[in-house]
């Protein structure tokens, strides 16, 4: 290699300078001016529900987690966009499941997934299925009924008392599950917006540094969380 | 009034041959400092023990490439500097070479034709080696290292660049006195550590400020600037003795096992001086990584830690170091976690206490410590806003395996965030180095990453 005489540098110099050179006028910030509003649920461009499943989901998800009450509920954590999000990538295509059965709709429900539909799928089937028996008993589909009856219509479809084809049995457990996970899981996949449900419990999020808090009793952790994008609250 | 154009004519005359003997008397080389007998060998693995000790590698060899095959292009402001190839093939390396010739690029910066070699050549280092480890080297080269046919593309910078007859003048001033080796230190160990220190280590290249004609400014221990910090680019290569030493908190152990693993109980080496370990020191025999850390300690005075090996018993327990006096407010301060702290210290519980601590101590030989550690402190704010951004990592090397790597945060942390976080590094547990702007922080981001 060689250099020139009067410039103190070896290599790293050239490589930093040149890069240095390069430099232009503008200053690129990663996430400069992230704090504007999210759009809002009824005008979010979905990635898979269509319009009749979007009523649902979010009809739903506001009962299993309503927002009265001393917390966020899931629409104010913005679960439904987690939903969405989740059925249109991997999750929702099982695409790390082993989905090449014997699928027993009978089996116990210990024995896991039972039916050769993907999440999406069940969703995508259930979804109708439920709102058409909520037709014949309520006279209307599950969005348009009363909070009381939408209540009265998920507790029927939890114990199975709203009858669905056997591949479909998994539809409230994974309606449910989802839901949690939505309003708990790391905003990064969506949902629990701001961090409010781990505000709301006081959980401190993606911060993995606590050595200074195990032996310090009943002392409040006085620090909000932060999301693994680094969002504080 | 005549004999005053005598005498200006006489002084033209004389500028002029000045000027034609400058242009074109070659340039003497250099005797060789000891006279080996033909039949004079190396000991086995002496050769390649030179070209690490020299770290040719770091340069010759391109990334992805064979080795000490040149053609690592570099980047620089005034062109494209290419490194050469000096395997022993006939047509593209150094294949033709006689001893002479290799000597004399060396310890003079001269080719076989007599022109300059740009002093990106450590010449000025190298005059100090031995003639054994020279002919060693040499030896090395022409027998043991494979010929590689490979055209390197020819440096070709803009004027006045391009003339090199130019570094002659240059070569006046950068180099002092003779080629060979004199020792200074206290004591054989010392000696030895000096030798390579100043020789085939050339760490006065980067450790030493340049002078007004930007040669190092001290190549030898007792010269004003020897070792006393310079800077690489947009890195500091931090002072090695006096007030401002990186070192002063290390012992003679601890900077030898920092050579030879890459670690230590205070750092973990990374950018140029990752690749010096990696290419390097980590190759060096314990002796010598010790004779070294007592050589640069022995700068300061009495050298009284001086370990036999550097090997420790295993399983080491290490437990993590309490916060100093200078460290110890900033230490409460994290540790009550008041939801009322500065951006900076939020972020730094946010991101990085998990490795460094409230301490700013890290953990020894993996995480480096933050307080009082030069890359943090230093003008240069490149490197820390960096490392924030892209990580960094340590080498794996023969004694310590595993590379250690640091994640960058350049997503999770927007501009003004890095500069709340590298300012509060700066000023945290004693340290005192001014605030990083925004501005920096952008400038850093949009460039490309340095390592």
């Amino acid at each position: 290699m060689t250099d020139l005489p009067g410039y103190p540098s070896r290599r790293g110099f050239l490589k930093a300078t040149a890069a240095g050179f390069a430099l232009s006028g503008v200053a690129m910030s990663a996430k400069a001016a992230d704090k504007t509003p999210p759009v809002p649920l009824d005008q979010y461009e979905r990635s898979y529900f269509t319009a009749e499943e979007w009523a649902f989901v979010m009809a739903a998800t506001a009962r299993l987690i309503p927002s009265e009450g001393n917390g966020p509920g899931a629409l104010e954590a913005r679960v439904p966009v987690f939903l969405d999000l989740q059925l249109a990538g991997r999750y929702g295509a099982a695409s790390d499941w082993y989905m090449e059965g014997p699928h027993d709709p009978g089996a116990e429900p210990a024995r896991g997934w039972q039916t050769p539909l993907t999440p999406a799928e069940v969703y995508r089937q259930a979804i109708p299925a439920f709102d058409a028996w909520c037709a014949d008993t309520y006279g209307k589909g599950f969005a348009a009924l009363s909070p009381q009856d939408q209540d009265a219509a998920l507790s029927a479809l939890q114990k199975g008392e709203a009858p669905l084809a056997p591949e479909l049995r998994e539809f409230f457990g994974i309606l449910l599950a989802n839901t949690k996970e939505g309003y708990f899981a790391d905003p990064i996949y969506g949902g629990n917006h701001d961090m409010q449900s781990w505000v709301y419990i006081g959980f401190p999020g993606a911060r993995a540094a606590f050595r200074e808090w195990p032996e310090r009793h009943n002392v409040k952790y006085p620090l909000g969380p932060v999301s693994i994008t680094g969002e504080r609250a | 009034m005549k004999t005053f154009l005598k005498i200006i004519a006489g002084l033209v005359v004389l500028g002029v041959l000045a000027l034609l003997a400058f242009l074109f008397v070659p340039v003497q080389r250099s005797a060789p400092t000891e006279t080996l007998a033909a039949d004079w060998t190396p000991e086995p693995g002496r050769g390649e023990y030179v070209m690490r000790a020299g770290d040719c590698a770091a340069c010759h060899t391109a990334e992805g490439g064979k080795p000490l095959a040149g053609g690592r292009a570099i980047e620089s402001p005034m062109g494209t500097i290419w490194a050469t190839n000096i395997t022993p093939d006939k047509d593209t390396g150094i294949g033709t070479w006689s001893l002479d010739d290799f000597r004399a690029a060396l310890v003079d910066g001269l080719t076989p034709d007599g022109e300059h070699l740009y002093p990106a050549m450590p010449y000025e280092n190298y005059r100090f080696m031995s003639e054994q480890d020279i002919r060693a080297l040499y030896d090395y080269l022409m027998t043991e290292v494979p010929a590689v046919r490979s055209d390197v593309e020819e440096t070709r910078l803009d004027f006045p660049f391009n003339l090199r007859f130019g570094i002659r003048a240059w070569n006046w001033v950068a180099l002092r006195g003779g080629i060979g080796f004199e020792p200074t230190a206290g004591d054989d160990l010392q000696a030895r550590g000096q030798y390579l220190v100043e020789g085939p280590g050339h760490c006065a290249a980067c450790h030493s400020p340049r002078n007004s004609f930007m040669a190092q400014a001290g190549t030898h221990a007792g010269e004003a600037g020897f070792l006393t910090g310079g800077v690489v680019g947009d890195w500091a290569a931090p002072a090695l003795h006096g007030p401002e030493s990186a070192l002063k908190d290390w012992s003679v152990t601890e900077l030898a096992a920092y050579l030879a693993t890459g670690r230590n109980a205070h750092s973990a080496a990374n950018g140029e001086m990752g690749l010096v370990i990696k290419d390097s020191t980590q190759y060096l025999s314990d002796q010598d990584n010790i004779a070294m850390a007592a050589f640069l300690k022995g700068l300061d005075g009495k050298v009284s830690d001086v370990p036999q090996s550097l090997s420790v018993a295993l399983p080491q327990v290490l437990p993590p170091a309490k916060a100093d006096d200078a460290g110890a407010e900033t230490a409460k301060m994290l540790t009550e976690a008041n939801p009322e702290m500065p951006l900076g210290a939020r972020l730094y519980l946010d991101n990085c206490s998990a490795c460094h601590f409230v301490t700013g101590k890290g953990a020894p030989g993996i995480f480096p410590e933050l307080a009082g550690n030069t890359l943090v402190t230093s003008d240069q704010k490149t490197p820390l806003i960096s490392v924030i951004l892209h990580g960094a990592s340590v080498p794996s090397t023969r004694e310590r395996p595993e590379a250690l790597v640091m994640q960058g945060y350049g997503e999770r942390l927007d501009d003004s965030e890095v500069a709340a976080l590298a300012s509060f590094l700066r000023q945290a547990w004693g340290n005192a180095a001014p605030a990083v702007s925004e501005a920096d922080v952008a400038a850093v981001r949009s460039a490309a990453p340095a390592h």
